[in-house]
């Protein structure tokens, strides 16, 4: 009995002894991330946790903000030295932010990292100048989303991935009719319209370059679909004409409009018809180049563990961890091989939705855009509602964006 | 030696050499909270902001001393400036006068009434307690193409254009949606000072002949002027402010149409993270509501009646 005792003495002796010496080597990490839900919330937590059951060295604390909310807060955080070690970062915005981000090359070629694991486009939307700022975790190719209901009511074949701008028209001019639209545009959805159509607004220096012929024949087309066609509805210069575009669509009113693969679960249980997906229609003569977008997770250049954060980050983006949020419904998964995972669970109502997405993820290319996105995006929310209405030529309405881009 | 001992003797040899009144050290004492308030929330970053508005601070990276760059750029070179200082003007005097005119109006219709002032008051008062940017967005769908609004105008027969796709209209649509957020502040104002109008000068007047629109003119208007004025000023301040129902309703938009100062503050600042060309616009709006401000207690000697 004297012997047990002793042997559990030394035991619990020992094991604080360990326990002392693994919390001294503890690393704690933090990492800022924006959250839709609680469920959402539970989701980067389980990811937090996976890191600390790979590395039991390394916490990760999660905080989490609203989408909005993260966007202003980042810079202040930023210019108050406050930044988390991991921080979010999504890839339309990484021209603005990612001077705030570790380079991650060097690290890469060190680890033998494999970067062509990942879908090329959401790499390439994660880099500046060649140099990834970011892992990423989802990617979202835009896409047409329609209104199965009324296509077929109006006998038209569903459209195949790949059709062409001719035959989107054709179907669009079909659907516009009793007050209803067969398309809803938003002054937004210029630079993935041109690109997927192989239009230049950004020049080779990587400057914007919206005055160039290339450029305004796009937006001509665009401006054209609400002007001359009228198979768009008018929308007004406002500030989430995004979501306006939605409730339309949800309503029934526009029979298709564009979006990313991000929007599927929250639209289900909205719409009252059966939703199907198609790529962007692409020039009659081109090939598809479907622009992309999606977020992943950068080690901040203040933190103190970038060690420790650059193994956190690759668990975070790990297969299983990509994995978990594809059965959570929660992103297309950067990760090529596990893509199909979600179609099965986030897309599996969704009409041709595997199809669609997996066409416009096989022609996909990264978003180009400039450092001052945000702003050239608000000037053609400013600026293309007019033209919708025919105040303005696509000429004048791109002269005006161009030059006021620059002040 | 306790402290409260220290305190008898400190309170003890200190009252001959007092300062201030007992009363006036609690009273500062009270203020000291919101005093610090004004310090750190207000008046600090105002003066940051002054500094701020000598440079090129991109948030991001570290400030850099650009001298009078940011004032030159704005009155020299940025082609928008001119048209946002148009629209602000515009905006607050179009504003500044139906806000007072529908609120005086509405007051002396209410004071009038013998019975159901109260409900009215609450009625007028009750889009001042709704967000702003709440009130905002069920307006952009009212007035949205093809929206409650089109329908009307086309009922109506009027053949304006949609007030938001047009650049000539779409301020009006933006000074209609301000006036219903915030014409209740002065009507409740006003119903206030034209009920403490003493009743037997306006019978005096009656006996004297006098109709009711010189009663107003000669009796009311002279006795509420103070409030009238306060009412002006306060008007005219916010009105060179707006922002909320810009933001939420038209980001600007159609064009550069409803761009005021507020708008590009915001804009410049938190969109295109120009911090000292923000702060510099926001020190030229500073200017303005101080210039206005000025002028009107300026010119309150002429039309304001004290009862003294």
């Amino acid at each position: 009995m004297k012997v047990l005792k002793k042997t559990l003495l030394l035991a619990a002796v020992g094991g604080s002894l360990f326990a002392t010496t693994a919390s001294a080597e503890q690393i704690n990490l933090t990492w800022q991330m924006w959250t839709g839900s609680e469920a959402d919330t539970k989701g980067w937590q389980h990811l937090a946790d996976m890191v600390n059951a790979k590395y039991p060295d390394i916490k990760v604390t999660l905080t989490t903000t609203g989408w909005v909310d993260y966007w202003t807060r980042l810079p202040v955080l930023a210019a108050s030295g406050q930044l988390a070690d991991i921080v979010s970062m999504q890839s339309l915005r990484m021209p603005n932010f990612y001077s705030l981000l570790e380079p991650l090359n060097d690290r890469i070629a060190a680890d033998k990292f494999d970067v062509g694991a990942f879908t090329p486009s959401i790499i390439g939307g994660m880099s500046v100048d060649k140099q990834l700022y970011g892992l990423p975790y989802d990617v979202g190719p835009w896409v047409v989303y329609y209104n199965r209901d009324a296509l077929e009511a109006a006998g038209i074949p569903l459209p195949k991935p790949g059709w062409t701008l001719a035959e989107f028209s054709d179907v669009a001019k079909k659907l516009t009719k009793d007050g209803k639209y067969g398309f809803g545009i938003t002054p937004q959805n210029y630079s993935v319209l041109a690109a997927a159509w192989g239009d230049k607004y950004v020049n080779d220096a990587g400057e914007l370059d919206l005055t160039n012929p290339s450029a305004i024949a796009a937006a001509d087309r665009v401006i054209g679909f609400a002007a001359k066609d009228k198979i768009a509805p008018l929308v007004p210069s406002s500030a989430d004409v995004g979501t306006f575009i939605q409730g339309r669509f949800n309503s029934g009113n526009v029979a298709m409009y564009v979006d990313g693969p991000w929007s599927i679960i929250g639209m289900k249980d909205k719409a009252k018809f059966k939703i199907g997906l198609t790529t962007l229609p692409r020039e009659d003569d081109k090939d598809l180049a479907a622009v992309t977008a999606g977020s992943g997770f950068g080690i901040a250049t203040t933190s103190k563990n970038k060690d420790a954060a650059w193994k956190a980050i690759q668990v975070l983006t790990s297969p299983e961890a990509l994995q978990y949020l594809a059965e959570q419904g929660r992103a297309l998964p950067a990760r090529s091989a596990s893509q199909s995972s979600w179609y099965k669970v986030a897309a599996k109502d969704i009409t041709n939705g595997g199809e669609a997405l997996d066409y416009s993820l096989a022609h996909s290319v990264p978003y180009v855009i400039t450092n001052n996105w945000a702003a050239v995006e608000n000037l053609f929310n400013q600026y293309f509602p007019p033209a919708f209405g025919g105040s303005a030529d696509a000429k004048q309405t791109m002269e005006s964006i161009q030059s006021l881009a620059q002040q | 030696m306790s402290e409260s001992a220290v305190a008898e003797i400190t309170l003890q040899t200190g009252q001959p050499r007092r300062l201030l009144k007992p009363e006036t050290q609690t009273a500062m004492l009270f203020l000291l909270p919101s005093f610090l308030g004004f310090m750190i929330f207000m008046a600090l970053p105002i003066l940051a902001s002054l500094a701020l508005s000598f440079t090129n601070w991109q948030l991001l990276k570290t400030p850099s001393f650009v001298g009078f760059q940011n004032y030159i750029k704005l009155f020299a070179v940025d082609p928008a400036f001119y048209t946002v200082l148009g629209n602000t003007l515009f905006f607050a005097v179009e504003y500044l006068a139906l806000n007072i005119i529908v609120s005086l109006t509405l007051a002396v219709w209410i004071s009038s009434l013998k019975r159901c002032k109260a409900i009215f008051r609450v009625i007028f008062f009750l889009p001042t307690f709704t967000p702003t940017i709440a009130a905002s967005v069920v307006w952009l769908l009212i007035f949205t193409p093809g929206g409650l609004a089109d329908n009307v105008i086309r009922w109506l027969g009027l053949g304006l254009p949609n007030f938001l796709l047009s650049s000539s209209w779409a301020m009006q649509a933006v000074v209609l949606v301000t006036l219903w957020a915030n014409v209740g502040y002065n009507v409740v104002m006003f119903n206030a000072a034209l009920d403490l109008v003493p009743k037997h000068y306006l019978e005096a007047a009656m006996i004297d002949g006098a109709g009711p629109w010189r009663r107003f003119w000669r009796i009311r208007l002279p006795l509420i002027s103070p409030t009238v004025f306060f009412a002006t000023v306060m008007t005219a301040i916010t009105s060179l402010q707006v922002f909320d129902e810009i933001f939420a309703m038209t980001r600007g938009g159609p064009g550069s149409a409803t761009a005021t100062l507020g708008f590009a503050i915001y804009q410049k600042g938190f969109t295109n993270f120009q911090m000292g060309y923000a702060s510099a616009l926001a020190w030229v709006m500073f200017v303005m509501i101080m210039g206005l401000t000025i002028l009107q207690f300026h010119m309150q000697r002429k039309w304001v009646h004290y009862d003294d």
